[in-house]
């Protein structure tokens, strides 16, 4: 009924201060979930679009060697024939990457550092030049055998620019210890925990760093048409592997890295193939994710309920200094659920204005943010996963905020406007004020 | 003709604490379609609380209480309410507008609550009354730019624009000055003799008393006689 809404309206401007501070405090709420789900979305953008692409394939085509039952090895061999298998299974496929893994000791002349080490084909890798922000360097000098691309903290750790020659330092599958020269060819942008552990060179000089052949790689990392097909590719190549003769290893949803320690402890020795999704890959950093979100919403929640008290306490007040005219309108005639309804559309109206103005100022908020380039402190970087403060609000998430903050708020309003659901008509007579 | 108000050994007790307090002890009435009744008393004796059970607002605690032939003892809430609607005017003696509406939206009210009549119906019926009570030329403005006179006018309207069979009106002269008073009185006579609307008023002013065609006198909860009030020229007498 539009009466309603009229009067709903005009009690809000009516009470011009009250409807201000409570309006304010319900956009800022809405504001604060828009930036920090903002966040969210911007670190988990970052982490699917970086992860991707530095760590992991969509779905991965990996396993390990193991020469004695105690001592294994990140590595595929016979890969290409691996590779023959898979290629016709998956149409999906949109195209396959194959990475060296290792694990090894940089020594400069002034420090060392242990990192993982990656073996790339430049050449074969698109989404790499988009992720990688080269500072210093070029790519394309990745090409050349003996190279190798460092972060800039690594650098700065090992003391390094371009052109300087590093040593790369570990031991061969048949546990002899090598060492291979490499020349700085490019120094890139942290981006965050990703660029903590690793470091690329040409497969070839990985090859050489492990004494592998040419028939081995740590991993076959394949990119779909369409993200959301990886759980029916993964499935489909946990079965066609073991009926082309490959051993499999179980399901672990955890990254290659963090498999040493058990697949050590298994009796078994020679190949054993693993497929993984990114979202395995790349589970060592959801708790950061996991966290964040957590502390969000705990933060909103807190924030809520002092707004929950804040309605509560306004409708409450609203109501006393309207008993009478609640009294009257019963009197002449008014249903009790009018009158809940009443005060619900004075209640709505506020928190659905607030909590759109709210919305709009977040997503203001969030551009000013991004088109600030604000440097996050290095410990901060670490969960960002790349240097700058990057926020990225999904029209959902958008939505999604205005309708909690407004459905939270009106049904707060629900109790208050009960009770004055339920006040007498006699009290239409009750001379006071 | 059937009463429009018919009440049989009626008793209201309140209960204050542990304490009861009796506000109407046996009390009988009946009214009439037409009539302009007024109830006297003193203060205390009942009048607000006989006016609550024929307004169907309160219950009564032993007795029957049948308005429009309908007994309010038998009625839901929701049915008492739409009963209130539908066949029940209300003035209060402080106006009781609502602050925020406009006058014309205050009197379109029960109206829109009724759901009767098309939004150009409802902007005839409410410019009608709003003549009537001679009050059109205010009609958008609100009630806090209005004097009370002009406010209980606009309450007048508003408790007849739904065309109720019976308007109550406890005390709606108080606030007013005894000219004013006087003359909302004058007009819900009008009224009555125009539409045949039957007007149930308290007072305790003698003279607004002497407008009516019957005075219910009310003591300690008991009505004590049914009178003709003094004559219209007696009145005007003791002016
Ligand atoms: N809600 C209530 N709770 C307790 N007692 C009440 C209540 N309402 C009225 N009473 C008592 O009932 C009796 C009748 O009250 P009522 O208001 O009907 O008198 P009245 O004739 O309207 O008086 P006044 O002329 O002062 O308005 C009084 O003794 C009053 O104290
Ligand atoms: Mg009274």
């Amino acid at each position: 009924m539009r009466q309603l809404f009229l009067i709903a309206f005009r009690n809000l401007v009516t009470h011009r201060r009250r409807t201000l501070m409570l309006g304010g405090a319900i956009a800022g709420v809405t504001m604060l979930l828009v930036v920090l789900l903002g966040l969210l979305n911007g670190i988990r953008s970052t982490i699917l679009e970086s992860a991707t692409t530095l760590m992991t394939g969509q779905v991965n085509v990996a396993g390990f060697f193991k020469v004695t039952a105690g001592q294994s090895a990140p590595v595929v061999t016979h890969y290409k024939k691996v590779l023959e298998v898979i290629r016709p299974q998956v149409p999906e496929l949109d195209y396959v990457t194959e990475r060296g893994r290792g694990w090894a000791k940089l020594v400069s002349d002034t420090g060392s550092l242990q990192v993982g080490v990656n073996g790339i084909d430049i050449s074969n890798e698109p989404g790499f030049r988009r992720v990688v922000q080269v500072q210093q360097g070029s790519l394309d000098a990745l090409t050349e055998p003996g190279t190798i691309l460092l972060f800039q903290e690594q650098a700065t750790r090992l003391g390094v620019r371009v052109g300087d020659v590093i040593t790369l330092s570990s031991y061969t599958l048949r546990g002899a210890a090598n060492t291979v020269d490499v020349k700085v060819a490019a120094i890139a942008r942290n981006v965050g925990l990703l660029s903590m552990f690793n470091t690329y060179v040409p497969a070839v000089t990985l090859r050489a760093l492990y004494a592998l052949n040419e028939d081995s790689t740590g991993a076959m990392m394949l990119y779909l048409k369409d993200i959301r097909d990886v759980p029916k590719v993964e499935a489909r190549l946990r079965e066609v592997l073991p009926a082309a003769g490959f051993q499999l290893m179980d399901k672990d949803p955890r990254a290659f890295f963090q498999k040493f320690e058990v697949v050590n402890r298994e009796g078994w020795t020679g190949q054993k193939l693993d497929v993984t999704n990114w979202q395995d890959e790349i589970a060592f950093v959801q708790w950061t994710l996991t966290a964040i979100t957590w502390l969000s919403f705990v933060l909103i929640g807190i924030l809520l309920t002092i707004i929950a008290v804040g309605i509560m306490n306004t409708l409450w007040i609203a109501i006393r200094e309207r008993t009478r005219e609640i009294g009257t309108l019963r009197a002449i005639g008014m249903q009790r659920m009018r009158v809940l309804a009443m005060f619900l559309v004075e209640a709505l109206s506020l928190s659905l204005a607030s909590a759109l103005f709210g919305a709009l100022l977040g997503l203001l908020v969030c551009a000013l943010i991004n088109a600030a380039h604000l440097h996050a402190p290095i410990t901060v970087q670490l969960f960002l996963m790349r240097e700058e403060v990057h926020l990225a609000v999904l029209p959902s998430a958008l939505l999604g905020s205005v309708l909690l903050i407004t459905g939270c708020t009106t049904a707060i309003s629900l109790i208050p406007s009960f009770l004055a659901a339920r006040l007498q008509p006699v009290t239409a007579m009750h001379q006071v004020g | 003709m059937a009463p429009i108000v018919s009440i049989v050994d009626v008793y209201k007790e309140y209960s204050l604490g542990k304490t009861l307090v009796p506000a109407l002890r046996g009390v009988s009435l009946d009214v009439v379609a037409g009539e302009f009744i007024s109830i006297a008393g003193p203060s205390g004796s009942g009048k607000t609380t006989l006016l609550n059970l024929i307004g169907c607002v309160d219950v009564a605690t032993r007795g029957t209480v049948v308005v429009a032939g309908r007994n309010t003892a038998e009625l839901s809430e929701r049915e008492l309410t739409s009963l209130r609607l539908n066949t029940i005017g209300f003035i209060f003696q402080s106006f009781n507008l609502v602050p925020v509406l406009s006058v014309f939206q205050n009197v379109e009210f029960p109206l829109l609550l009724q759901r009767k009549l098309s939004a150009p119906e409802r902007r005839k019926r409410v410019m009608l009354l709003l003549e009537q009570v001679g009050i059109a030329t205010h009609a958008d403005h609100r009630p806090s730019e209005l004097s009370g006179g002009q406010r209980q006018r606009v309450a007048v309207a508003r408790a007849l624009v739904g065309s109720p069979q019976l308007v109550l009106a406890d005390e709606p002269t108080a606030n007013l000055d005894s000219v004013t008073g006087e003359h909302i009185i004058d007009l819900m006579k009008e009224l009555n003799e125009r539409d045949g609307t039957t007007f149930i008023f308290s007072t305790h002013d003698a003279r607004v008393m002497s407008h009516a065609n019957a005075v219910i006198r009310l003591e300690d909860g008991q009505i004590v006689g049914r009178e003709k009030p003094l004559g219209g020229a007696q009145a005007a007498g003791m002016h």
